[in-house]
């Protein structure tokens, strides 16, 4: 199957008319309005009839315990603002009462936010869908006996949880401003699931995301983090996000991806610091939507109620593979827009803290983490070439034992599919050149015995999986398409 | 121009002291004062000299565990960073043995020490800072330029910051009032009570037991065969009912007197959200769905909460909204009860989009106005005071000229004390006054920005001490109140206070005195003195770590151990008897270094010189020789039978105590307020009125000014020692302190505490330095006093002078009379103090 930048995709989208009229308080910077905003652009824009539409159950405790804790789950479903004074030492142990306030409904929102995520990622499973939307799900730090950054139920973990069902590795990638800390937390440990977050880091909630967290046990390796500073505009956004994701479905081969799309990285968000605009948003879901896997969507932080709701109806015309006026079409809401009632927002000229420099050694740090992985399972193992081989021992010698293995053996067995094109466009003059990365990229191309790459996914073909590997193509695409 | 506009979130130098380096702040708000300045809200980062000294050590050991992942570090890493760290963790922490170890051991580590050259590791630590979350307001016209700071990163090399201009780093997070470092850094938990359980993979032919059916219910999906054009034709068909549906509708005729209105309701996102809803109901067949949009019942009309809302109650909620804000529970219960609390969120989403809405942000948006999102400052230009004013070549001269005289400045004041370049356009001058160093321009533009000099070698060890000093210099000539607080100097102390006053207090109450820091703390330091307990005179004797007194007594902060005191102490005192001890422990016996003719002598030959002749004033006077005073000062009392010498005996405190009640009884006079500053004569009343005032003065609480300030002890010698002293002072013809005539007879006071403890006089009861200028009219008078007179009121400035003051004025004491001679000796400048109410002097305090 060969890759459809804009293809027509089987499009479900999840909402309940309610979602909007939840209040987290006077002066509290979360609005579910925000969703409801997004709703209506969506409709007016047409969008809304070319996807299927679902209003989700409201989860229930039963399915929330999956990975919460019984007792935060029936606190959180007793809890109101007329009762909120029997509950102080159990509010105070579940971090409820500061960021994250008791409000009307405060269970119910959090029931439509999971049921929602939970229902999509039954939909992937199902295969009654390939992409799936839950504008109202994306509460990203919400750990398992805790409510934490405005979120009470981590909806994503639990959509994860259904995911794995039926996939052996789940993609977790977060394009919040904010590290997406509850995720991250509940599959530390578990290789089945890696957690890519992209998000500022240094003096900013909640605090970790350290390039150096890389989780823990078997999930070592399979925590991703990346630190950014503010600033980030969609250039240097595209230039960590491109090559990182790519690498991660190249060593990781998930078969199901879930993109937190985490609205607060947009320039000008009221809690944010970064300089993105809805097209750089959006074209993370874009690349994503790009490998074709089961991909589920959902929201997030976004505190600019006006950007988020034009960046997720953005997101939505990408996810759908329409395009949509930059002219916002007449809705209730239509005021919010002005003065230029326009979908595209111009970046600030804010400073970019993030260097090339910076964003490159980031970047050569994570690869190295990832080439720390054992070769995913179904990946053709190959055999080493003669002429590899001292130049491998030598290697051999300055990798510490205990690491080295998995990674040499990863390096020697896993073929060059989904290898970046950078080596190749190197071009010949590098050939013997050898560096300590070169060989191993090269040696699978030199290797006259590599069987067909596309036997490669025999395993995971159920799922379709295409890994794309070159990324500068579809770039090319776009701006003929733009 | 966008390098002068400063905007909320930029890092930025802030110039508060012309001298002292800028200070690095983040602006948080800006806003416009009443009188059209702007200040900003900043947050301040602070640099590593604004730091105590533990912390930097400590900090310093985090870098190390940052720039290596050894086991070595990370384990320093979890001792030191745990948790915020107090100061006297971080003392310890410190001291720490088993981390000195892994110091030690770490920088055999290679790469320690970031592996750069010494000249760039110096002036990498200028571009280190700490976050803190301490917030200050300083006027925006302060600001000197932007700067970046951001969090360091492991990849990164410091390399990378001193190759850009104003980068600076901060790993961690200072925190002023507590005085703790931590590391700005969260924790993932690992543990079953923070991962889940992760789903098993449904193994083959396992059933899922999920059905999407229970999980989410279709509203709408495309796969329907409709095209665009009948979804919209049925979208405008739906909007037309629903005006026609208003029109019929009487309470909306009344709202929507115009066919444009009751249109333009109709076309609201509810009438197409519904028609949807019917469409896909209806099996999206066209028919089905218009035949229920006009039901027997009549066309159907939606209307949201915008329009079922009457005017009244959108009076009301606005009413409402301007009193309790957003609060939606508290305005549902007492103005619209009657409304659900989502009636009222969705409407007020709604109310926001209104005219009415419009109108009342921009009277909140000129509220608002004070709130900047940017401001723009303007190149500062001013010359800064440091920067030397001639013109090059004559100051250069002048430099030269100085530097010869001077013969204490290091470097010489024509090289920059930087770089050493000898040209450069702009000369400013740094560092102590005295001392006349100047920076040439870039250095100095160095020195503002980062907080020190290019170079670590220039002052070799000694640079952190020029720095400081330098520091303190800045901080006289501040322009404002600088935030840098005033920290403590004493080693391990490093307390900071707001006010310098707050700090002398504390130096004063808590090290007993001024530390040994260079800097001016305080105009007056805090009156002391040092009592040494019989056993600390003994100590001195008996123990040999003592033995140095001279060496002590230059560097009186050089630690003593005193363990080992202690321990020779009572190792030697073991083998004295009661008797000895007490000879030991009273004044020694003076080194016999004979008469001063052979000392001379004796240091000629020493020298190698010839033995000078003996000069004859060099030869002492024999004692029967020597002339006998007419008159004698102190004249000693009558001796008993016994042959003991016969005080007048001075009440002890319990005695005066109830005396002074018993005439507070008697008289109806009340005693004058004891915290009252006394009058004069009131001060001057205790030379008249005998020794016994004086000790009933004690009594009061907080001892005041005290008339005479010979640094008394206040432990009266027991019997023994009093005639121990008293014989060796005839014996050696020195005359008997004046205090010992004070305290006989009384037991030792509870005024000092344990033996050696220095007591400490209150430093509120410091008097200010000051002297006296004498006025003509005071100079005449003192040409008019006999020598007799202006001896005696040398000795007792406070006495009144008896005898003719002519052309003075009737009261003026000798202290104030005599002025500069009088004062200028030790404690009795203190006591003529309080007689500044001498009438033709002029008394002026030093400031
Ligand atoms: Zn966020
Ligand atoms: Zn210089
Ligand atoms: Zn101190």
């Amino acid at each position: 199957m060969a890759m459809q930048p804009h293809s027509k995709k089987r499009v479900c989208y999840y909402y309940d008319s309610d979602i909007g009229n939840y209040y987290y308080g006077q002066g509290h910077p979360m609005k579910p309005h925000r969703i409801r905003m997004t709703h209506n652009l969506l409709l007016n824009y047409g969008l809304y009839r070319k996807m299927e539409i679902y209003r989700p159950h409201k989860a229930t405790a039963d399915e929330m315990t999956k990975f919460h804790s019984d007792d935060y789950i029936r606190f959180l479903r007793s809890i109101r603002p007329d009762n909120m004074s029997e509950y102080n030492k159990q509010m105070q142990r579940f971090n409820v009462g500061e960021d994250c306030p008791v409000f009307d409904g405060l269970y119910e929102f959090c029931q439509l936010s999971a049921g929602g995520s939970v229902a999509a990622a039954v939909k992937l499973n199902k295969q009654a869908s390939e992409i799936c939307i839950n504008w109202g799900g994306g509460l990203h730090h919400a750990k398992k006996s805790e409510a934490s950054g405005f979120c009470y139920v981590n909806d994503i973990v639990l959509g994860i949880l259904e995911l794995l069902k039926y996939h052996q590795r789940v993609l977790y990638i977060d394009i919040d401003v904010h590290h997406g800390d509850g995720v991250e937390e509940a599959f530390y440990t578990t290789d089945r699931v890696m957690t890519v977050s992209f998000h500022k880091y240094g003096e900013y909630f909640p605090g970790t995301g350290d390039l150096r967290d890389i989780g823990a046990g078997k999930g070592k390796y399979y925590a991703v983090n990346i630190p950014l500073r503010d600033g980030m505009d969609d250039e240097s956004y595209e230039s960590i996000f491109v090559p990182i994701i790519s690498k991660v479905m190249e060593t990781f081969q998930p078969s199901a991806v879930v993109l937190q799309c985490g609205a607060d990285s947009l320039t000008g968000d009221r809690l944010g610091c970064f300089n993105l605009t809805v097209r750089g948003h959006g074209r993370c879901v874009e690349l994503v939507k790009r490998y074709g896997l089961p991909f589920l969507l959902v929201g997030g932080g976004g505190y600019t109620i006006r950007n988020v709701s034009r960046c997720w109806t953005y997101e939505t015309s990408v996810a759908l593979g329409v395009e949509i006026a930059n002219e916002l079409p007449y809705n209730d809401y239509f005021e919010y827009f002005g003065p230029d009632f326009k979908l595209h927002i111009s970046p600030s000229n804010m400073s970019n803290q993030n260097t090339p420099e910076y964003l490159e050694k980031i970047k050569n740090r994570l690869f190295e983490n990832l080439r720390m992985l054992p070769h995913a399972p179904g990946v053709q193992v190959q055999a080493i070439p003669e002429d590899a081989v001292n130049d491998e021992s030598e290697d051999e010698d300055k990798i510490d034992k205990d690491e080295r293995l998995p990674q040499s053996e990863k390096d020697k067995r896993i073929t060059g599919d989904g290898e970046l094109s950078e080596s190749e466009d190197e071009g010949d003059a590098r050939r013997d050149n050898r560096s300590y990365r070169v060989p191993q990229r090269k040696r699978p191309r030199l290797d006259k015995d590599a069987q067909p790459k596309d036997d490669v996914k025999a395993e995971d073909s159920k799922d379709d999986v295409k890994n794309v590997s070159n990324m500068e193509e579809p770039k090319k695409e776009v701006t003929s398409n733009a | 121009m966008a390098a002068n506009m400063y905007r909320v979130g930029d890092c930025v130098y802030f110039e508060t002291s012309s001298t002292s380096p800028y200070q690095i702040r983040r602006i948080e708000e800006l806003n416009k004062t009443p009188s059209g300045n702007v200040e900003a809200k900043v947050m301040c980062f602070y640099r590593r000299r604004d730091l105590p000294n533990p912390l930097i050590q400590l900090a310093d050991k985090h870098q190390m565990a940052q720039s290596e992942d050894s086991p070595v570090a990370m384990k320093l890493k979890k001792i030191c960073l745990k948790t915020p760290i107090g100061e006297e963790q971080a003392a310890q922490a410190v001291l720490d043995p088993a981390i000195v170890a892994m110091e030690e051991e770490s920088t055999e580590l290679p790469g320690g020490g970031e592996g750069l050259p010494p000249k760039q590791r110096h002036q990498a630590k200028h571009r280190e800072l700490f976050l803190s979350r301490h917030v200050e307001t300083l006027p925006a016209t302060h600001i000197r330029g932007k700067c970046t700071v951001t969090l360091l990163n492991e990849t990164e090399s410091l390399l990378s910051y001193l190759n850009k201009d104003d980068a600076f780093f901060y790993c961690l997070v200072f925190d002023p009032s507590q005085k703790t470092l931590l590391a700005d850094k969260g924790e993932i938990r690992v543990g079953s009570r923070y991962q889940t359980e992760v789903t098993n993979l449904l193994k083959e032919g396992e059933e899922d037991t999920r059905t999407s059916s229970e999980l989410e219910t279709l509203v709408w999906t495309p796969a329907h065969g409709l095209s665009d054009r009948q979804i919209d034709q049925f979208l405008v068909v739906a909007r037309s009912v629903g005006t026609f549906a208003r029109a019929l509708d009487c309470s909306s005729s009344v709202k929507q007197p115009s066919l444009h209105m009751s249109a333009a309701a109709a076309s609201r996102d509810i009438t197409l959200f519904h028609a949807m809803d019917t469409l896909h109901k209806s099996g999206y067949s066209i028919e089905a769905a218009l035949s229920s949009l006009v039901p027997a019942s009549g066309p159907v009309l939606c209307r949201d909460e915008m329009e079922e809302w009457s005017a009244s109650e959108a009076n009301l909620f606005e009413e409402s909204l301007d009193k309790y804000g957003k609060d939606f529970a508290d305005i549902r219960k007492d103005f619209l009860p009657w409304k659900t609390l989502k009636n009222l969120v969705e409407y007020y989403y709604m109310w926001k989009t209104t005219d009415r809405y419009v109108q009342q942000k921009r009277v909140k948006a000129v509220e608002a106005e004070s709130k900047l999102k940017q401001v723009y400052i303007p190149n500062y230009n001013k010359p800064n005071p440091a920067l030397i004013n001639s013109a090059p070549n004559a100051a250069s001269k002048g430099a030269v000229l100085n530097g010869g005289t001077n013969g204490t400045a290091a470097v010489s004041p024509s090289l920059c004390a930087s770089c050493q370049v000898t040209n450069s356009n702009h000369w400013y001058s740094w560092g102590p006054q005295h001392l006349q160093y100047r920076l040439c321009g870039s250095c100095w533009q160095y020195w503002k920005k980062y907080g020190g000099l290019k170079t670590a070698d220039v002052f070799g060890e000694s640079e952190a001490e020029v720095v400081r000093s330098a520091r303190a210099e800045g901080e006289e000539t501040a322009l404002s109140v600088s935030h840098r607080p005033h920290r403590c100097t004493v080693v391990n102390c490093a307390k900071e206070f707001k006010l310098r006053a707050h700090l002398a207090r504390h130096v004063a109450t808590a090290h007993g005195g001024p530390g040994e820091g260079a800097r001016p703390v305080m105009k007056t330091r805090a009156a002391f003195y040092l009592r040494a307990s019989p056993f600390t005179r003994l100590a001195r004797r008996l123990a040999r770590a003592l033995r140095r007194p001279r060496h002590f007594a230059r560097s009186p902060f050089s630690p003593i151990n005193l363990h080992q005191v202690k321990h020779e102490c009572t190792i030697a005192m073991a083998g004295l008897g009661g008797a000895e001890m007490r000879g030991a422990g009273a004044a020694g016996v003076p080194r016999a270094r004979g008469p001063v003719g052979a000392v001379a002598t004796r240091l000629a030959a020493a020298l190698g010189t010839a033995a000078p002749r003996a000069q004859e004033w060099l030869v002492l006077t024999p004692r029967d020789r020597m002339p006998t005073p007419n008159h004698v000062a102190f004249p000693k009392p009558p001796k008993a039978p016994d042959g003991s010498l016969m005080y007048e005996r001075v009440l002890s405190r319990a005695e005066q105590e109830a005396r002074r009640n018993e005439a507070a009884a008697q008289a109806a006079l009340p005693a004058p307020p004891a915290l009252k500053r006394r009058a004069y004569d009131d001060v001057n009343g205790l030379d008249r009125g005998a020794g016994g005032a004086s000790g009933a003065r004690e009594g009061g609480a907080p001892p005041a000014k005290r008339p005479n300030k010979h640094p008394a002890p206040m432990q009266r010698p027991s019997r023994e020692q009093y005639a121990a002293m008293c014989a060796r002072a005839q014996a050696t013809g020195q005359p008997l302190p004046a205090h010992v005539f004070a305290h006989v007879n009384g037991k030792p006071t509870n005024l000092t505490g344990r033996g050696g403890r220095r007591h400490v006089i209150s430093w509120m009861d410091a008097p200010d330095d000051l002297y006296y200028r004498a006025t003509e009219a005071a100079k005449s008078a003192r040409r008019s006093l006999s020598c007799g007179d202006l001896r005696r009121g040398a000795r007792a400035p406070w006495r009144a002078m008896r005898g003719a003051l002519v052309g003075v004025g009737a009261l003026a004491n000798a202290g104030a009379l005599l002025g500069g001679g009088a004062l200028a000796g030790a404690g009795a400048g203190k006591a003529a103090g309080a007689g500044a109410g001498a009438a033709p002097l002029q008394l002026v305090i030093l400031d």
